[in-house]
């Protein structure tokens, strides 16, 4: 039975942890990014540490959960890993949402970090 | 109203060829990949050019239509451009679909390649 490729390893470590962290606390996510990091949230760009912290520190809830359906993992020629995850999520009482999330993961000091954050609530669906 | 930025530029010329060869005649996408090249679809993992251009030729389904709901477009610490990409498409005469798509661009003398790209359905949905 073989191990999982390295960088499965490391991606999906990667988005367990940013889930459990974004669903209990997420201003402990901070650790997560750097200055270099740009996060696009719905079609609107932070740059850097602080203003992607500030975007998701205020996002207008108080409970939230992540449920992943999938996530894929690929190494990337500049030895970064890039992760898609799709799932579903729901904030306060408000109904289940599915939504969309890519990450590019950079090793900076021995630390794997987010360089790239992308996400989207998957809105265009019809009903089944 | 200053343009776009290039890596937007980058970014939706690529998913807007790429969509619309895939739409007319995706045999034609083996141009837009090199032998470095991952694909991962629906959870299996194709690696080179020519396996991904297989995959992307036997998928079966005569006909097929995307239509993209949302783009994004960032460019990377190691000049690359990373695309996501959210939209429905339609195959034959099945139903419409929800999907999404991922895509890492890289300049490779002076074109833009895809290293990276992850497809899936978005099949979860309530």
């Amino acid at each position: 039975m073989a191990e999982k490729p390295v960088w499965e390893q490391i991606g999906s470590g990667f988005v367990q942890h940013y889930y459990q962290q974004f669903d209990t606390d997420r201003v402990k996510l901070a650790d997560l990014y750097t200055d270099a990091s740009c996060l696009t949230w719905e079609g609107e760009g932070f740059q850097g540490k602080n203003a992607i912290m500030t975007k998701l520190s205020s996002l207008p809830f108080r409970s939230i959960q992540h449920i992943i359906t999938a996530q894929d993992h690929q190494p990337t020629p500049d030895s970064c890993v890039m992760s898609m995850v799709m799932g579903q999520l729901k904030a306060d009482e408000d109904q289940v949402m599915g939504f969309q999330q890519v990450f590019l993961l950079k090793n900076i000091d021995n630390k794997w970090i987010c360089t790239n954050d992308m996400f989207r609530l998957a809105l265009h669906n019809f009903g089944a | 109203m200053g343009d776009k930025p290039i890596w937007e530029q980058i970014g939706s010329s690529f998913v807007q060829h790429y969509y619309q060869l895939f739409d007319t005649d995706r045999t034609q996408l083996g141009a837009i990949y090199i032998d470095a090249s991952c694909l991962t679809w629906e959870g299996q993992q194709f690696q080179g050019k020519a396996a991904i251009v297989e995959k992307l030729s036997s998928l079966p389904f005569t006909k097929i239509a995307h239509s993209i709901t949302a783009q994004d477009h960032q460019p990377t610490p190691d000049s690359c451009i990373l695309s996501m990409v959210v939209g429905q498409l339609k195959a034959d005469d099945d139903q419409i679909l929800g999907f999404q798509q991922t895509f890492l661009l890289k300049n490779y003398s002076s074109a833009w390649v895809c290293t990276n790209e992850v497809f899936r359905l978005a099949l979860h949905n309530l």
